[in-house]
């Protein structure tokens, strides 16, 4: 019996298996969501145990830190007024921006060889299959399952993961992916098929191209580590954008504005 | 009499949400905890072999509706093969049932454990080798093999200890001083 039932799962087309895989996300998802807001909880209160001097500087330094978003935010809105103004001045479209669903993650992966994180939104607010995940500090990955209020991301760390990129200050385009058995903690990610002659220096940035169709282009990807040239073609590491571990909230790209 | 399976179904369930919150572990080269298993192979020594086949039957499916993934219109490693997984080594474990009746579960639920856990992990990896090609085996693989048998290992005497005691309230086991007793 056992067998039959192996096997009728083994013969279940794609579409099927993520409808399973659906169904039984949306299932858990409820367990998780509870599971991540004790977790919260617990750590709110070993963190809420801070003396008052300890809060009096991080109130100071938080002070500081906003007076400097705000300036910087500023100075961005300045430039992408001037942006769209030279762009509209050489009649190209002007880059319209994304809309956003913000979701928060509420589970992060317990298998060993897999990067994948679960979301807390889903189809019932516009999240769909193959939609690019991102933060405000770059790509973090795509939804591949998802349920009715929860969904599940690939992260960029993940081997299965591969976006095409390009290099700021090159014409060097590439294809990123992550590694299967990375070493450390936060994963490195590969940017292969580059140019024997590309030649890469350390602190470059790698951005999506959009070539592929799933993830917008000029999205931050990482930046590179090193750059080794091999037998066929070249190869860099890049320390991703997005610190995916210490990850917590994110934003789907559900289309544009 | 079904109480307590559905019980050990529930454990399976409950363990494996439980792992989603268990961070990796730095010291051991980011190995995993992983409870699900440890909790199945209990199960695999206090039921008969065609409730061990149920409980392998749920928590394959179980583990493989998380972690299969479908991209595009591929599907990885197909929807069942965790079953298989769960089925043969939850038959091995079975094998050693009689010595739980007779009062040795604790030691063989934790010498079983470890190794049954990192054969586990490395099946795992090996299907995805096998599937995404490039035969890598760096040292840090084998360490995470290990180390989540290590820790498999490290905590089965405390899932035991809860959930023979567990059984014993069912009415399903006998306690495992018994065996002093006589």
């Amino acid at each position: 019996m056992l067998v039959i039932a192996v096997a009728g799962l083994f013969a279940l087309s794609p579409r099927n298996t993520q409808r399973v895989q659906s169904a039984f996300l949306g299932f858990i998802a409820p367990f998780l969501k509870t599971g991540s807001t004790m977790q919260t909880k617990f750590i709110a209160i070993r963190e809420g145990l801070k003396t008052l001097p300890q809060l009096e500087q991080e109130n100071t330094q938080l002070a500081v830190e906003n007076k400097e978003l705000k300036a910087t935010n500023q100075m961005l809105r300045d430039l992408a007024v001037e942006n769209n103004k030279l762009r509209r001045a050489l009649e190209y479209r002007e880059r319209s921006l994304f809309k956003l669903v913000p979701a928060r993650i509420i589970a992060r992966d317990a298998t060993t060889w897999w990067n994948t994180v679960k979301i807390d939104k889903g189809a019932a607010e516009g999240v769909e299959p193959d939609m690019p995940v991102l933060t405000e500090d770059g790509l973090v990955g795509k939804t591949t399952v998802v349920a009715e209020h929860a969904s599940t991301i690939l992260l960029i760390a993940d081997e299965n993961c591969k976006v095409a990129a390009n290099v700021e200050g090159s014409r060097e385009q590439g294809i990123v992916k992550g590694e299967r058995t990375s070493t450390t903690a936060i994963p490195d990610l590969g940017l292969n098929f580059l140019s024997k002659t590309a030649d890469l220096k350390p602190t470059q940035k790698v951005y999506s191209s959009g070539v592929g169709g799933v993830y917008p282009s000029g999205v931050l990807i990482g930046v590179v580590k090193k750059f080794e040239v091999r037998s066929l073609d070249g190869h860099a590491t890049l320390v991703p954008a997005v610190d995916l571990t210490t990850l917590e909230d994110v934003f789907v790209v559900t289309g544009r504005k | 009499m079904i109480m307590f399976p559905v019980f050990l179904l529930a454990a399976l369930f409950f363990a494996l949400v439980g792992e989603h919150f268990i961070p990796p572990l730095p010291w051991l080269h980011e190995a995993r905890v992983l409870l699900m298993p440890v909790v199945f192979f209990y199960a695999a020594l206090a039921v008969p072999a065609w409730a061990t086949m149920a409980l392998a039957f749920l928590a394959g499916l179980m583990w493989d509706a998380l972690a299969v993934q479908v991209l595009d219109t591929n599907v990885e490693i197909s929807l069942g093969w965790s079953i298989l997984l769960y089925a043969s080594l939850g038959a091995i474990m079975s094998g050693f049932r009689p010595l739980y009746q007779r009062g040795h579960g604790w030691e063989i639920h934790c010498l079983m454990c470890g190794p049954l856990v990192s054969l586990m992990v490395l099946a795992e990896f090996l299907m995805i080798t096998v599937r995404r090609g490039e035969f890598l085996f760096p040292q840090v693989v084998w360490w995470r093999i290990g180390g989540a048998g290590l820790v498999a290992m490290m905590l089965a005497p405390f899932v035991f200890l809860i959930l023979h005691l567990i059984a014993v309230t069912f009415g399903w086991a006998a306690p495992q001083r018994r065996k002093v007793a006589q």
